[in-house]
C-alpha cells in the first residue's frame, strides 16, 4: 500500500517520457526532410533523394501511430506496454537512421555520429540492459553495411562532389571507422547509463525520504488532534460551568463576582475559538479524500451574506455582495468552501476599521468559480504578505492592532482551496486595503 | 415536577446542567452512557431528554434511533448536544432537517448557551406530546 504513490509516479514519468520522445521525433522527422532538402538543392552533392525520403516519411507514418498508441494507452496504466513501446521506438529509429545513413553514402557519412543520441535517449529511458542489447544491435546493422558495401555484396550509394576517391572500398579505412564507431557506441552506452542509474538511485532516495516525511507529518498531525481534542473536551466543560453562575442562574452575584467570572468566560472562550481552529486545520490535513457533491454557490453565498451582514452593520461597516447571475452548481464540499469564504470574510472584517467597506465578488467563466474578497481595511505590510498564508503567522500591524488572533483563518482557507485544486491570492496595500481571492474549477 | 433525563459521560457539564435545571424547578434524572439512559428513559419516562453525541460505547445517534422506534419512549421529546463539526465537518443545521438521518426533536451546540437550553427544554415540557 505505502510504495502505491512511487509505482504511480514511476509510471507517470514512464507515460511522460514516451511522449517526450514522440515529441523529440516530430523534430527529427523536420529535420531530416531539411537535410536531405537542403543537401540535394544547395550544395554540389546529388543524392538519390527518392529513398531517402521514404525512409523519412516512414519515420514520420511510425511516430504518428505511435503518439496514437501512446495516447490510446495513456491512463490505462500499462507499465509494461510503455516500455515495450519505448524499446520498439528505439529500435525503428536505429533502423531508420541506419538505411538513411546507407542511401547517402554509407563510410562516408558522418551523420553516423547520430547513433550516439540514439542510445543517450536509451540510456535515460531504458535499463542498462536494454541500451546495451539496442547499442548492440545499432553496431551490428551498421557494420553489416559498410563491410557488404566494402564487400560489393550491398549496393553503394556514393556521395560524388564530396570524395574524390571511394572510400568505402578501402578496407584499412572502414576497419579504422568500425572500430572508432564500436569503441565509441560502448563507451557512450555505459558512460550514459551509469549517469542515468545513479540519477535513478537519489530520485529513489529522495522519493522514500519524502514518503517517510509525510508520514511522520502525518502521525504528528494525529497527536495534535487528539489533543485538541482533549483539550477542547476540557475548555467546554470549564467554560460550561462558569456560565450558569456568571448569568446568576445559580443565585445573585454582585458586581466584582461578575467582572471576574466575565473575564475567566472571555479567556475560556478565546482559548475555544483557538482550538477550534487548530482542530479545523489539523483535520484538514489528515483528510485523505474528499466526498464531493454539487450544491449551489448562489445559495451558499446569500446564506454566508446572511450571517455576515449583521457582523458588519455592528462595526458600521458597508457590506456589499456582487454575484454575477447563472453561475453553475460546483461540486465539492459545501462546509469546506462556507468555512474558506467565512474565515476571508472574517478576517476583512477584523482588520478594517469602523466606516470602512467590505465587498464579495462571485462569478464564473464556466470553467472556474472566481470569489474575491476586497476591503479598505488596514492592509498587509509588504514584507508580511509572502508569509501570510503560513499557519500561525499574523502580519505585525495586524498584532498591533489586536492581541488576540489564531493566525490560521487563512491557511484554513488555502488549504480548502487546494484540496478543491483550485489558487488562492493576495493583495494588499498597507493602510489602503486587501484583496484576497480565489479559484476552483467548478468540477475539482 | 416535570423530569428531564441528561444522558451525558462528562460529570462536570452533566453537574452545571443539572444545578440550572434544578433552579429551573425541574426535576433531574442522570445517566452516565448510553445504555443506561436507555434504560432510565424506559424506566422513569422523563418528560424531555437531553443527550450528548459523543460517548464511549452507544452513541447519541444510536440512543435516539432506539428511543424512536421504541413505543413506549417515542413520545419522549429528545434535545441533542453536539460539538460534531469537530470529527466530521457536516453540517448539522442541514441535517437535522431529515428525521430518518436523525431522529431528534431539537438540538443545541456546545459549549451550551443556557437560555437557549432553557428555552428549549421548557418549549418541550409545554408542549409535551401525548
Amino acid at each position: 500500500m505505502k510504495s502505491l504513490p512511487r509505482d504511480n509516479a514511476i509510471e507517470t514519468k514512464q507515460v511522460e517520457q514516451v511522449f517526450w520522445l514522440t515529441r523529440l521525433r516530430w523534430v527529427a522527422v523536420l529535420g531530416v526532410f531539411a537535410t536531405i532538402f537542403t543537401v540535394s538543392r544547395f550544395f554540389q552533392v546529388s543524392l538519390e533523394v527518392r529513398p531517402l525520403y521514404t525512409v523519412a516519411v516512414f519515420l514520420a507514418v511510425y511516430n504518428g501511430l505511435f503518439a496514437w498508441l501512446v495516447a490510446v494507452l495513456q491512463g490505462r496504466r500499462f507499465y509494461k506496454t510503455m516500455k515495450l513501446i519505448a524499446n520498439l521506438q528505439i529500435l525503428l529509429d536505429l533502423t531508420c537512421l541506419a538505411f538513411l545513413i546507407h542511401f547517402s553514402g554509407g563510410v562516408e557519412n558522418p551523420f553516423y555520429f547520430y547513433f550516439i543520441f540514439h542510445i543517450i535517449i536509451a540510456g535515460i529511458l531504458l535499463s542498462r540492459r536494454e541500451t546495451f542489447i539496442l547499442a548492440t544491435y545499432a553496431v551490428l546493422i551498421f557494420l553489416v553495411i559498410i563491410l557488404a558495401e566494402q564487400r560489393g555484396l550491398l549496393r553503394h550509394y556514393c556521395l560524388p562532389g564530396v570524395f574524390k576517391v571511394s572510400l568505402h572500398e578501402n578496407f584499412i579505412y572502414v576497419l579504422g571507422v568500425s572500430f572508432v564507431f564500436v569503441s565509441t557506441m560502448y563507451i557512450a552506452t555505459y558512460l550514459t547509463t551509469s549517469i542515468s542509474n545513479r540519477l535513478r538511485e537519489r530520485e529513489r532516495s529522495l522519493t522514500d525520504a519524502n514518503e517517510l516525511l509525510a508520514e511522520k507529518d502525518r502521525i504528528k498531525s494525529e497527536y495534535v488532534l487528539r489533543v485538541t481534542h482533549d483539550l477542547k473536551e476540557d475548555l467546554a466543560a470549564i467554560h460550561t460551568c462558569i456560565e450558569p453562575v456568571r448569568k446568576g442562574l445559580t443565585g445573585p452575584l454582585n458586581d466584582e463576582q461578575t467582572n471576574l467570572l466575565g473575564r475567566a468566560k472571555e479567556r475560556s472562550k478565546q482559548l475555544i475559538v483557538y482550538v477550534d481552529a487548530l482542530l479545523e486545520i489539523t483535520r484538514l490535513k489528515l483528510t485523505e479524500k474528499l466526498e464531493m457533491v454539487e450544491f449551489s454557490v448562489a445559495e451558499l453565498i446569500r446564506e454566508i451574506a446572511d450571517s455576515i451582514a449583521p457582523v458588519a452593520s455592528q462595526k458600521s461597516l458597508t457590506f456589499e455582495v456582487r454575484i454575477s447571475p447563472g453561475i453553475p452548481l460546483l461540486k465539492g464540499v459545501r462546509v469546506y468552501v462556507q468555512e474558506a469564504l467565512l474565515n476571508i470574510l472574517k478576517n476583512s472584517l477584523k482588520y478594517t476599521l469602523e466606516g470602512g467597506q467590505v465587498t464579495l465578488q462571485v462569478q464564473s467563466d464556466g470553467q472556474r468559480l472566481q470569489v474575491k474578497v476586497t476591503d479598505t481595511g488596514i492592509g498587509v505590510p509588504p514584507e508580511d504578505l509572502p508569509k501570510i498564508f503560513t499557519e500561525f503567522y499574523r502580519a505585525r500591524n495586524a498584532k498591533a492592532l489586536y492581541k488576540k488572533g489564531t493566525g490560521l483563518g487563512l491557511s484554513i482557507a488555502k488549504k480548502i482551496v487546494e484540496m478543491h485544486r483550485g489558487e488562492i491570492g493576495i493583495e494588499s496595500r498597507l493602510g489602503k486595503g486587501t484583496c484576497v481571492s480565489f479559484a476552483i474549477p467548478l468540477i475539482s | 415536577m416535570p423530569r428531564i433525563l441528561i444522558i451525558d459521560d462528562d460529570a462536570d457539564i452533566v453537574e452545571a446542567m443539572r444545578v440550572v435545571l434544578e433552579k429551573r424547578g425541574y426535576q433531574v434524572i442522570i445517566a452516565v452512557d448510553g445504555n443506561e439512559g436507555l434504560d432510565k428513559a424506559r424506566a422513569e419516562k422523563p418528560d424531555a431528554i437531553i443527550l450528548d453525541v459523543m460517548m464511549p460505547g452507544l452513541d447519541g445517534f444510536e440512543v435516539a434511533r432506539e428511543l424512536k422506534g421504541d413505543p413506549q419512549t417515542k413520545h419522549i421529546s429528545i434535545l441533542m448536544l453536539t460539538a460534531i463539526k469537530d470529527k466530521t465537518g457536516f453540517d448539522f443545521q442541514k441535517e437535522t432537517s431529515d428525521p430518518d438521518w436523525l431522529p431528534v426533536d431539537d438540538y443545541c451546540n456546545k459549549p451550551l448557551d443556557y437560555e437557549i437550553l432553557l428555552e428549549k427544554i421548557d418549549h418541550f415540557v409545554r408542549n409535551k406530546k401525548r
